[in-house]
């Protein structure tokens, strides 16, 4: 397939976009992404943007593209791209996907508490507030995952909020896992506000009902932590 | 002469006809090319007495305010759906405006593949809604629920797909008379013990009368609803334990993920406590239920020969016009800490509707006019059009301000009731509920029973679910690579010097669903891995 309108000899514009079309061309076939890959690592040796991005597609071939993913190679290609340019915008964003696959995928850390440290370390080096709310919020969630300790995961989720801009239905579920996972860490005061917020921000619907019913388990809960005074 | 008068009796036959076909050409005959240059079609399996009615409401105002579009309804019966669509998707030929539900079977990679999200406009105000209370709201904001259902459902978390028409809840639809014939008495049951006598004073009318009369019209799908209700009311106290997100709610992979990890099985307490309500329930229905569906329970409502009939709210409009008895609409009578089946594990209220809005409309990817077809949805989900629903199909609105008429305020359910969102048979997965169907006659069957049913489902969950956490982690990975395509191009539109603020925005979004998805991904992916396979 040739982009339409590409005119002339190619720049290393066209030669990017000609690459990137051809990652999602139906149908996409192995060879054509290998091809893509060779092209990405030609840019990728330039020093522009072009060579930013270029190699963050590259890894990003290895992670979700290639029939079969190679995350240490993804992983490889997202530390190389931070170490050369930081503050891209594309080695930014290969930070918080390097930090997915230091949460579930690459074999080390092993141990649930090692990768979410591998995948804090990493937020020191994110400078976009955007896409450090992306990464806390899956290391937030990795930390429910692996059961990791509540004042750790609400760390996170506390930085999530403090950041904002989320759409869709992360933000009601933000609301309801801060006020959920307050109470559960004894945090009674901080769960009632969280759990009194979502309840004013959010259009009411069968969660708003089982909110109410923490609500009241809350109140029980701080009737016994004043020793059964009211 | 005679000749003469036959042949000016033939000419004034011909010139009569002649201007009688003139006439209905002119006045009566719809063109033969449409004068408006933009047709949009939008299609739907909601066949009952009812919805096409309201969407023809909708088009007829539509295509008044938008001369330059035509709308065509196109309804086909929910027999052939699943094929019809995947067909129509895969072929290019798709109504630019389609409905989908989560549950159809076999087809959740559809919405990732075929279906555009329709974010950006979600969160701007809907035009129609000027004039309105709602006229400075999202439009997202507009629906009574917020559009729970379609977010929580939505193949990609950061995004919104879908606009709804209707608000659903389950009822149970009671033949007064015949309640009152067999109970001496118009008191309809209030709680599932109350329900129980019922059962029985039902089961001696039909051995004294030698009438073939049930307490439940029977039929698959019927069955199915009362089933999943009950299952996922007993279940709610499992899913409380394990919420460890603190969302308090279910996804269905985490429900399937949290099955690998060895949380919850049909050999729990709960669960059979669930399974032996599902089973008393089967009892009150006539025998071999299982083989029909839906219509078939109507009827059987409809001849007198049940006293209750457990449907959605769908099919009220059906069952009300036809119903030649008065009829009674209530909730499904609910279970207490009391009851000694499911005393011990009992949480709350189960959840008979509230759950938020539906008959969802996702937009075709390869629409030829994506412009007016959303300009469509918007319409429908106005607060006017939603009106012109409701009015006319006699089924509750999506929309906030839409006023509901009195003979159909039954159908709302107040936010009374608890909700997990785990529903641990039919919705997890199309394999898990494959499984579920095909043994199902196990545990409704008078030789069934709740061991049989449960040993037969253990047997088959470890494949199943692992099959059916395998397809979530592909429909995800067919979002997720394209993305990169998109993302790619927005920053490319903003290297080119047209660097308004809504591209960076637009690539800000996508990167952040994109990595929202992938995490998912990942996440199901290690669940996968530590079970490892199927023992």
């Amino acid at each position: 397939m040739k982009l339409d309108g590409s005119r002339g000899a190619p720049t290393r514009e066209h030669e990017f976009a000609q690459a990137v079309v051809a990652v999602d061309y139906q149908p996409v076939t192995q060879d054509r992404l290998h091809e893509a890959e060779a092209t990405f690592a030609g840019l990728a040796r330039g020093n522009d943007e072009i060579a930013d991005a270029s190699a963050y597609m590259q890894a990003r071939l290895f992670q979700v593209h290639f029939q079969q993913p190679d995350y240490q190679r993804a992983a490889q290609h997202y530390r190389a791209l931070a170490d050369r340019h930081p503050e891209s915008h594309w080695a930014q964003l290969g930070l918080v996907k390097l930090g997915l696959l230091l949460l579930y995928a690459l074999p080390e850390p092993s141990d649930p508490a090692g990768r979410m440290a591998a995948a804090t370390a990493l937020l020191g080096r994110i400078h976009e507030e955007k896409l450090q709310r992306d990464l806390h919020l899956q290391i937030a969630h990795a930390g429910t995952f692996y059961e990791q300790p509540l004042e750790l995961v609400l760390a996170h989720l506390k930085e999530v909020n403090r950041i904002g801009g989320l759409v869709g239905q992360v933000p009601e579920d933000l609301a309801i896992e801060l006020g959920e996972l307050s109470l559960r860490a004894g945090r009674y005061a901080e769960s009632r506000a969280y759990f009194e917020a979502y309840l004013r921000d959010f259009t009411p619907n069968l969660r708003s009902v089982t909110v109410r019913r923490r609500l009241e388990d809350l109140a029980e809960l701080e009737t016994k932590a004043k020793g059964g005074q009211p | 002469m005679k000749k003469d008068g036959k042949r000016r009796l033939g000419l004034v036959l011909l010139v009569g006809s002649y201007l009688l076909a003139v006439y209905w050409v002119f006045t009566r005959s719809a063109p033969v090319v449409s004068s408006r240059p933009v047709t949009i079609r939008i299609a739907h399996w909601q066949i009952e007495k009812g919805p096409p009615d309201g969407v023809d409401a909708i088009i007829k105002r539509y295509e008044e305010l938008n001369p330059r579009v035509k709308v065509e309804q196109v309804l086909v019966p929910g027999r052939v759906y699943n094929q019809w669509m995947r067909t129509n998707l895969v072929g290019g030929t798709g109504a630019d405006l389609i409905q989908y539900g989560v549950w159809l079977d076999g087809l959740s990679d559809i919405p990732a593949r075929y279906f555009e999200p329709i974010t950006d406009e979600m969160l701007k105000p809907n035009p129609y809604n000027k004039g309105t209370a709602l006229e400075h709201v999202p439009w997202v904001q507009t629906f009574t629920d917020g559009l729970l259902n379609q977010r929580v459902n939505a193949p990609d978390p950061g995004q919104f797909y879908a606009a709804t028409l209707t608000e659903v809840a389950v009822r149970l639809f009671c033949n007064r008379e015949l309640l009152r014939t067999i109970t001496g008495s118009d008191r309809t049951p209030q709680t599932y013990a109350e329900l129980r006598v019922v059962f029985q004073q039902v089961a001696d009318y039909a051995a004294r009368t030698g009438k073939p009369v049930f307490t439940l019209a029977g039929a698959r799908d019927n069955a199915s609803w009362l089933m999943q209700f009950l299952m996922q009311g007993a279940m709610m106290k499992s899913s409380q334990r394990n919420d460890r997100h603190g969302t308090l709610s279910l996804y269905a992979y985490d429900e399937l993920g949290l099955y690998l990890e060895g949380r919850w099985s049909y050999r729990s307490p709960e669960a059979k406590a669930g399974l032996t309500l599902m089973r008393e329930v089967s009892t009150s229905m006539k025998p071999g239920f299982l083989q029909s569906m839906r219509d078939a329970a109507t009827q059987e409502f409809l001849r007198g020969d049940a006293v209750f009939i457990f449907a959605g709210t769908w099919d009220g409009t059906s069952i009300r016009s036809a119903a030649t008895f008065p009829l009674d609409v209530l909730r499904f009578p609910q279970l207490t800490k009391a009851d000694p089946v499911m005393g011990p594990y009992f949480f709350g209220k189960f959840a008979d509707g509230g759950g938020g809005t539906t008959m969802e409309f996702y937009l075709n990817k390869q629409s030829a006019h994506p412009k007016e077809a959303v300009d469509f949805m918007r319409f429908m989900s106005s607060v006017q059009g939603n009106q012109l629903f409701t009015d006319h199909s006699g089924w509750l609105p999506s929309v906030r301000e839409v006023k509901v008429p009195a003979d159909i305020a039954a159908y709302l359910t107040p936010l009374d009731c608890y909700s997990f969102g785990g529903e641990y048979m039919m919705g997890m997965g199309s394999t898990t509920a494959a499984a579920v169907f095909r043994n199902l006659y196990l545990l409704t069957d008078p030789r069934g029973s709740v061991d049989q049913f449960v040993d037969a489902m253990e047997a088959e969950m470890p494949a199943a679910v692992r099959t059916d956490l395998r397809k979530e982690v592909t429909n995800r990975a067919i979002i997720v690579r394209p993305q990169d395509v998109r993302i790619m191009a927005l920053a490319a539109l903003s290297r080119r010097g047209q660097a308004d603020g809504s591209l960076t925005l637009a690539r800000e979004r996508q990167e952040s669903s994109q990595t929202q998805s992938e995490a998912l991904m990942l996440q199901m992916s290690r669940q996968l891995d530590l079970a490892g396979p199927v023992k």
